[in-house]
């Protein structure tokens, strides 16, 4: 059986790597893969530069080793925390349709079964460690491998307890309350050691807070992680951070045997396992293969519409109202959960900014790059757009409607959305930034210059994120395997460089949309000063939006057209 | 209604459509059964304007559905063997939707008799994923029918209906050819097409071989030796092309 699963194993992956040269046949993937070995070659391998980096980056390594050690043992306690405290609401370990199909049907055992997905898992944990090895790129092949190695032995043990901590709460679903007694020393050992490695901390703190530097600071970490009852807690976490961050060979190969043992206790604990995961696993497969290339929002709710839908008018308001419910049922209090710690990042950021004011002007300060980096990111991460709809394209092109109104009415939600959020956040920075605004001028403090310059930057803010979703749909359209239809993505060099392009497209597009409006907003505002002594704000902006507005309902009609003509055999299936 | 004169589709250099050419009047219900492969659902994606043809011309009610693809369109409803729901929608949403696209001024009227028609009234309200998939099948076919079309393509339309359904959906089929609508039913279950259709036409390998009523078949000389059931007729004619 160990044979199938290696057939199975080596033969997908060789398909796929066929796949991949295959499609190297179209000039698009040709090209995608030409500038993402160059991205490489000059980003990573180029030969001039390669021992000037290597030597840089083993400058940082060494001195963040220390402080590497300790985060890096915490942060492997706190996933072997999280996983037993917050266990996840799927299943313990994911099989695909296909594997469901064949393998659950065969007379294969449930240890053959997680024998397979655990030689499944390597191939993919080797490509992500060489892939790391080659961005931290050790000055030595010696460094190189060892590096590698131990990274590959850690992730093999986090994969390993994670499988065990995800069959262990399964057999507490399926056993009850005996195996609720049994189960729960792991968790109270758990949640025991947290707060021990808590109370330390919390101890120490006035400690910590008093050392005059960084490195100070890392150091009594280092002290306080290796001493006491946090270092017999961390211990194995240390056992594991040390292996990939071994000094030198002998280092790596001292730090072996701990390692070693690990991966043996959790490999018996896993196959010790009495869980049955094989009903679960194929429930998960369904769902899956049903999400796939789609935003499925899991546990969706109908909820109110965003407004009533009337029988008449244009078509662009019904493509509007429909992508509008999707984010509605879609953005869920989990989706914005995920947002916290970039809150938190930014907050701490603009704290550390912006010392001398008040909670007011740290919320400003957040503010402003917020509203930044979505007008930059938001239409790329809001996709409920034509690229979204690119799986439903068949449905698309059934209705009788014109290419144009549907590309206009699927740019709509995610250019309203993104507007009204990078909208609130100027207002937001404008209303609390009194002491920012202080810094520019006394004149630029007033209530009504703020307000004139949040008004000229959100109306800004439209016509580069209405270009930008004009743009991402329009190559949704003219290069649709480009263009990742619903959630899924391509993967490979080839659609590493594809994206690299795109991005280099978009932002070149970007300004070319934009300066023909820039250049009568410049003449406007340079004659008014000239003749006048004012700096005009708002309505430049407005002449700026009003010319972009006018490109993108040009690109929609053209791009419409093109729409109209493309076939549904050119949106090709994702890997 | 529906003209189809010497539809072409080249993939490369596969043809999946060979020349093909036929008719569909008000009123008839046709059959296009074929093996596996046979062109069925691309000659059905061309018709709908959903593949363009590679030559050829394909006209809905007189409109040509490559140069005046939406007065074509207008008058269209196809039904895909899968159908394709906007997970975020709810049913009447759904018909909401496709009443605004199609230019239907009185959705809920209309969406109430079809609804209970294809028994969906309780679940007007509810989320495809709530759905199975044979009330997919129906929400896709009552967004179909919302704007009473002209002409209407069913892809598979059985798939996924239990017994009821099934007897339902034929009836719905038959229904739509009697008030007027030029019906094309592609599918593989051949008694289904002996039993609702007016007229057989058998694809295989893209180009037609056989067009005409089920006695009509039956009387061919190179078809009559194949029996009297269509099922032998398709095996008889599919047969002689391999």
């Amino acid at each position: 059986m160990f044979g199938a699963f290696l057939y199975l194993t080596a033969c997908s992956f060789k398909n796929r790597m066929r796949r991949r040269l295959r499609r190297l046949r179209e000039p698009r993937y040709l090209i995608g893969l030409l500038v993402g070995v160059a991205y490489f070659y000059f980003f990573l391998f180029r030969p001039r530069n390669a021992a000037e980096r290597a030597g840089r980056r083993m400058q940082g390594l060494t001195r963040l080793l220390a402080p590497l050690h300790v985060i890096g043992a915490v942060v492997l306690f706190g996933i072997a925390a999280f996983a037993w405290l917050f266990p996840g609401a799927g299943t313990p370990i994911a099989f695909s349709r296909p594997e469901v199909q064949f393998l659950f049907t065969a007379p294969v055992t449930r240890r053959q079964l997680l024998h397979y997905k655990l030689i499944r898992s390597q191939l993919g944990m080797l490509l992500s460690t060489a892939l790391i090895t080659l961005l931290v790129r050790p000055g030595t092949f010696g460094a190189g491998w060892t590096f590698m190695a131990g990274l590959w032995l850690v992730f093999m043990v986090v994969r390993l307890h994670l499988m065990g901590v995800a069959l262990s709460r399964s057999s507490l679903a399926q056993h009850g309350v005996s195996a609720l007694w049994h189960q729960g020393i792991p968790i109270a050992v758990v949640l025991g050691a947290t707060g021990m490695l808590a109370d330390t901390l919390l101890t120490d703190w006035p400690v910590v807070m008093a050392l005059p530097d960084v490195s100070s600071v890392f150091a009594h970490l280092e002290h306080l992680s290796t001493s006491g009852a946090a270092g017999v807690i961390l211990w194995p976490f240390r056992a594991l951070a040390d292996l990939p961050l071994a000094a030198s060979a002998g280092a790596f190969w001292a730090a072996l045997p701990p390692v070693l043992i690990l991966i043996v206790l959790n490999y018996v604990w896993v196959l010790r396992s009495d869980a049955s995961f094989e009903e679960a696993a194929a429930a998960q497969a369904e769902k899956n293969a049903r999400e796939k290339g789609a935003p499925r929002p899991s546990g969706a709710k109908v909820t109110a519409t965003p407004f009533r839908l009337q029988p008449e008018g244009p078509v662009e308001i019904a493509i509007l109202w429909k992508n509008l419910i999707l984010l509605g049922r879609f953005l869920s209090l989990k989706v914005l959960l995920r947002l916290i710690p970039l809150v938190v990042v930014l907050a701490i950021a603009a704290r550390g900014s912006d010392r001398a004011g008040g909670l007011t002007a740290v919320l400003a300060a957040m503010c402003i790059p917020l509203a930044a980096m979505f007008s930059l990111m938001g239409p790329q991460m809001m996709r409920n757009d034509l690229r979204q709809d690119l799986g439903n394209m068949a449905l698309l092109k059934s209705w009788p409607v014109s290419g144009a109104a549907i590309i206009r009415g699927e740019v709509l939600a995610p250019a309203i959305f993104v507007s009204v959020l990078v909208g609130l956040f100027i207002l937001t920075g404008t209303l609390l930034g009194a002491e920012v605004f202080n810094r520019i001028g006394e004149s630029a403090a007033s209530l009504a210059a703020r307000l004139s310059y949040a008004a000229g930057a959100g109306i800004l803010a439209v016509a580069f994120i209405l270009a930008q979703t004009v743009i991402l749909n329009a190559i949704a359209v003219l290069f649709p395997a480009w263009s990742a239809v619903g959630s899924s993505r391509s993967r490979g060099i080839d659609a590493m460089g594809q994206r690299l392009l795109m991005m280099a497209g978009i932002l070149l597009t970007l300004v070319v949309a934009l300066l023909p409006g820039a250049a009568v907003a410049a003449v406007l505002v340079l004659s008014v000063y000239w003749l006048t002594g004012t700096i005009l704000v708002v309505l430049p902006a407005l002449l700026v939006t009003g010319v972009v507005i006018v490109e993108c309902w040009v690109v929609t009609e053209l791009v419409g057209r093109a729409f109209d003509r493309t076939d549904v055999t050119a949106i090709e299936p994702v890997e | 209604m529906i003209d189809v004169q010497n539809l072409t589709k080249v993939y490369g250099s596969f043809r999946a459509v060979d020349d093909f050419s036929f008719r569909v009047s008000p009123g008839e219900v046709v059959g296009l059964i074929g093996p596996n492969g046979a062109g069925k659902t691309t000659t059905l994606r061309c018709l709908v304007g959903i593949q363009a043809p590679t030559s050829g011309t394909v006209t809905i009610g007189g409109r040509n559905i490559v140069t005046d693809a939406i007065a074509a369109k207008q008058q269209l409803a196809f039904m895909a063997d899968e159908p394709q729901l906007f997970d975020y929608l709810t049913v009447m949403e759904h018909l909401r939707l496709t009443g605004r696209l199609y230019k239907v001024t009185d959705v809920d009227a209309r969406a109430k008799p079809l609804l209970e028609e294809l028994e969906l009234t309780e679940k007007a309200q509810a989320l495809p994923s709530e759905l199975s998939r044979g009330m997919k099948q129906k929400v896709a076919i009552a967004c179909g029918l919302l704007h009473e079309p002209q002409a209407m393509l069913f892809d598979e339309p059985l798939t996924g209906l239990d017994p009821l359904g099934i007897r339902r959906m034929k009836e719905t089929i038959v229904a739509r050819g009697r008030a007027g609508a030029a019906v094309i039913v592609s599918s593989h279950l051949l008694h289904l097409v002996e039993e609702i259709c007016t007229r057989v036409i058998i694809i295989d390998r893209g180009r037609k071989i056989a067009d005409g009523t089920l006695a009509e078949l039956k009387a061919r000389p190179e078809l009559a030796a194949a029996g009297s059931s269509l099922e032998a007729i398709f095996l008889t004619a599919t047969a002689r092309e391999q």
